[in-house]
């Protein structure tokens, strides 16, 4: 339907998100924005992402300006097809908002970022435009019934908020419907049930005085006149009366073209989110290989005894298949232990030292590329390692990680070894100070105390922030994770 | 990677083909598993059969006579058999519909993550992630009696006889004993029971055994409980079997041996102990969502361990893939409101705790009957034999377990699931409306007298 009016929320990324602000909007008011464009960037105390359309209209309206902060499920904005009324739109924004319907939301540049603040002590300011209903605590606990609590979920509904009425306190969902009829709301529900149902809902009203194009208009809408509110002269519900229960009916006033949604839509709608994140990464990219003077370090590690451990607990072990790969990233946490001056991120302007290696992997997927990342992998065991990079990289092929499985991360490794790639350049991932590029383990020539022999090696490359990281720093680390790899049981250590 | 393509193993490669994992599914035999070949559907359509047998013997209540009325069993196998085909075929279907792809063989894990697939002797090496055993279970022998085909029958040789025999011996009285006696009961064949345990279908409520025996009874079944099948002579045309109860030994002469004494699991030469692939009286150890003690190997199903059903194996199976892929919100299984179905005549129905064990876990209990003697569309049906029984914890409300004998009772159960489900009381039950006249009322009823308002009775 094109009549449907669809917010735009603040979103949730990641568990410790309560709020976020306002970076850029993409789009102004009156704008056409069609299902998967970015719309606008927010910002949290961790990252910067973009709101992405959830469908095709005009932006209707902007709630959460540039520069303001809004909590989590806040309406921002507002999309809707052109046909739909303003009355439409400033009853829905007034549901969602509780706040006054004509305050020109876009024209309250006050709040306008004052400083370029660190993020991490964002400040704790609710918006003022959250639903009353919705504020309150934790209502896990609330007694209520599965639909009860569903429809709160839809209508954003804090279950603290309810007087339940059935056994025990339990909220019904009539109970919740009437909550939110009080406040101002209207019910989900289909609007076709509404049209025509006044009649029997009501009872006869053509003893109502009204004026003749009221009457009219209430009969081709299904609304009966029992239901207006009267403000016409002499007594009589006038148009404006008949209109304002069809806004808050959601009955299209005029006929909708139904030819809006058809067509480029749907197929649009897929390749749109797969370009998106093709675009990230080309951006991401671009922008760290621009900006970080990349230098690199090279080295070899010979990797026989790592296998025969490998081998010893594989075997001994069935709660595990631990891989080479597993090896290498327990092996770069110990040496990020060893030289934190690689455990970094920059940001051009701020570098941030971790005490944990939050390490990211690059996993291939269909449709481009993600770094989840093993967080704390210095305090977790090589079984523990494994497990949580075999999960993480299932759920990726599926696309089933959470926003904070990977973003972030202190140090990144990109392995190529399986391929039967000898060694390669990897692109650092900002905001990370350097990443691990890992070939594949062969059998070499080597010459030890000056005969040739055999070993399996393996060849390590690191790309490093000049910026951030000097050289030195670098080949140290090179040095202690050969170190690590070639004895591994100096991890242990 | 799914190992076999019963309903717990094609169900959880269909599921994960959905979360959009690469599907392969590795079955030895005929996609379907036990279920749709050798269990669940060929007898159920091997007992509409009896149901028909029966009708026609109570036809004249309802004014009916006939002659010359005649019965081809092997016709009723032919028709059991067309449906186990089909249903093969359909998900043979959904296999292909999903993307899932199909390897015909026997699958053994060569390592951990890592399965060998023996195709008439060709073998081929599949690496998977993750691995899914959703192998089964076969009938169990006993040591001193073991199934030969002949003789003694499993349940496979029992639902493609080729002539109906005259006197037959069911030993093992769980769902898959009772439903093989009342079917050649109604079929016309002299049936003989035996059972270890002091009632029939020790598994469900005492109640409901009870008058399942009596049902039994009446219709000419032999039910020796307490009771040992010690051995089988088959040296003369019969077969001697010595049974030793309460009442001494006896020898008795039968047609034919049907054995049913439980089942065990299908974990041989699969590599798995090889791997230290923990396993526990025959069955695969597994944690709420299948994961067992090896990387990346998950079993569920029979193979997993009681309870032995179908829907039991599907559940797992979605709960199993979701819980890999990270699904929000999956609930490991709750062997408690899982509802098991017996299709003897009147069919046994039940969920969730008996009296006795509700008793046992320490719950001061509420509990509620209804006999549908008191049914007005039972009676009508002329199949008033029957009772609802509803255990509810007294002080929560909760459904500890509801048991139902009667006829279609097995349709109505997930009545009682659904309101487990919910976590519904019984208030919240006695204030739903239930359809008049249905058998389903007595469902009503015995909330209502677990209140001690029953109206009808």
């Amino acid at each position: 339907m094109t009549t449907e009016i669809k917010p735009i929320n603040m979103p949730k990324w990641g568990m410790e998100m309560s709020e976020g602000d306002i970076n850029a909007w993409y789009f102004a008011v009156g704008d056409k924005v069609n299902a998967g464009d970015d719309l606008v960037d927010i910002e949290t105390s961790k990252i910067i992402n973009t709101v992405t359309a959830s469908s095709s209209g005009i932006l209707r309206a902007i709630i959460g300006a540039q520069g303001e902060t809004h909590a989590v499920g806040a309406l921002l904005g507002v999309i809707a097809s052109a046909e739909t009324s303003d009355a439409d739109i400033e009853t829905f924004i007034a549901l969602h908002t509780n706040a006054a319907p004509k305050s020109e939301p876009e024209a309250a540049p006050e709040v306008v970022l004052t400083e370029a603040a660190p993020a991490p002590i964002a400040a704790p300011q609710v918006s003022s435009s959250a639903s009353k209903l919705a504020e309150g605590q934790d209502d896990s606990l609330v007694a209520a019934s599965p639909v009860a609590r569903r429809l709160a979920a839809e209508y954003a509904v804090n279950l603290n908020n309810i007087t339940g009425t059935g056994r025990h306190g339990r909220v019904s969902k009539g109970d919740l419907e009437a909550a939110v009829v009080a406040a101002g709301g209207r019910l989900i529900g289909n609007t076709s049930n509404t049209k025509g149902s006044g009649v029997a809902q009501y009872g006869d009203d053509s003893h109502v005085k009204a004026t003749p194009v009221a009457r009219r208009l209430a009969t081709q809408l299904g609304i009966n006149l029992l239901e207006c509110r009267v403000s016409g002269d002499r007594g009589r519900v006038c148009k404006a009366d008949v209109d304002a229960v069809a806004a808050l009916k959601q009955i299209p006033l005029a006929q909708t073209d139904s030819r809006a949604t058809a067509g480029t839509g749907n197929t649009a709608v897929e390749s749109q989110s797969i370009s998106g994140m093709r675009k990230t990464i080309a951006a991401r990219l671009q922008s760290s290989k621009q900006t970080a003077p990349h230098f690199r370090v090279h080295i070899d590690a010979e990797i026989d005894a790592l296998l025969e451990v490998r081998e010893q607990i594989n075997h001994s072990n069935s709660d595990a298949k631990v891989s080479v790969n597993d090896f290498i990233v327990k092996a770069c946490a110990s040496a990020l232990m060893k030289v934190p001056a690689l455990n970094v991120q920059f940001d051009g302007e701020q570098l941030s030292y971790f005490s944990n290696a939050d390490i990211s992997v690059a996993v291939a997927i269909d449709d481009g590329l993600i770094t989840p990342i093993v967080t704390g992998a210095n305090h977790k065991g090589l079984a523990d390692i494994s497990n949580t990079i075999r999960d993480l990289a299932t759920r990726a092929k599926l696309g089933r990680l959470k926003p904070d499985e990977f973003q972030g991360g202190s140090f990144c490794i990109s392995n190529l070894g399986m391929y039967g790639i000898k060694q390669f350049d990897a692109i650092i991932n900002p905001p990370q100070g350097a990443i691990l590029a890992v070939g594949t383990g062969e059998q070499r020539p080597v010459v030890k105390d000056g005969t040739l022999a055999v070993a399996t090696v393996m060849s390590l490359c690191l790309s490093s922030d000049h910026r951030i990281i000097d050289g030195a720093v670098a080949a140290q680390f090179m040095s202690v994770l050969k170190g690590y790899l070639e004895q591994p049981a100096t991890m242990l250590g | 990677m799914v190992v076999g393509g019963g309903p717990g193993g094609y169900v959880a490669a269909i599921r994960a083909a959905q979360l959009g994992f690469k599907t392969a599914l590795v079955e030895k035999q005929h996609l379907g598993g036990v279920c749709l070949n050798w269990g669940c559907i060929p007898t159920k359509a091997l007992l509409r059969g009896a149901d028909i047998a029966h009708t026609l013997k109570e036809a004249e209540r309802f004014g009916f006579t006939f002659d010359n009325l005649s019965f081809d069993i092997k016709k009723l196998v032919q028709h059991s058999r067309s449906v186990a085909g089909k249903l093969t075929q359909g998900v043979a279907y959904l296999m292909q519909k999903n993307g899932v792809t199909v390897i015909d063989g026997t699958a053994s894990l060569a390592d951990k993550c890592l399965l060998d697939v023996d195709h008439n002797g060709t073998i081929t090496q599949y690496r998977a992630t993750h691995i899914i055993l959703a192998t089964g279970a076969r009938a169990r022998n006993l040591p001193s009696i073991k199934i030969d085909g002949d003789s003694v029958w499993g349940a496979r040789e029992a639902m493609t006889p080729t002539a109906l025999p005259r006197t037959l011996l069911v030993i093992g009285a769980g769902a898959i004993g009772v439903e093989f006696a009342s079917l050649y009961n109604d079929l016309g064949t002299d049936v003989t029971l035996v059972e270890v345990e002091n009632r029939i279908t020790p598994a469900e409520d005492s109640d409901i055994s009870a008058l399942a025996e009596k049902a039994f009874k009446q219709r000419g079944i032999k039910v020796l409980t307490n009771s040992i099948v010690q051995s089988l002579d088959n040296s003369g045309a019969n077969t001697v079997a010595l049974i030793s109860g309460s009442e001494g030994q006896q020898h008795l002469e039968f047609d034919q041996v049907i054995l049913a004494v439980g089942i065990t699991g299908n974990i041989e030469n699969m590599g798995l102990e090889r791997l230290n692939v923990a396993s526990q009286r025959g069955f695969l150890q597994t944690d709420g969502f299948g994961k067992t003690n090896l990387a990346g190997l998950y079993a569920i199903g029979d193979v997993a361990g009681p309870p032995w059903l179908a829907h039991k194996a599907s559940h797992e199976a979605v709960i199993c893939v979701e819980k890999i892929a990270g699904v929000e919100g999956v609930k490991p299984l709750n062997k408690d409101q899982i509802p098991g179905c017996t299709y003897c005549r009147p069919q046994i129905a039940s969920v969730g705790l008996t009296e006795a064990q509700a008793k046992a876990a320490g719950h001061s209990i509420r509990v509620g009957r209804f006999n549908l003697n008191a049914n007005g569309k039972a009676l009508a049906i002329n199949e008033a034999e029957g009772l609802v029984k509803t255990v509810f914890d007294e002080h929560s409300g909760e459904l500890l377990g509801a048991h139902m004998i009667g006829p279609e009772v097995t349709e109505q159960i997930q009545g009682f699931g659904i309101a487990q489900q919910l976590e519904a009381t019984e208030h919240e039950l006695a204030q739903s409306i239930f359809a008049h006249p249905t058998v389903s009322e007595s469902m009503h009823e015995a909330v209502l007298d677990s209140l001690g308002i029953a109206l009808h009775q």
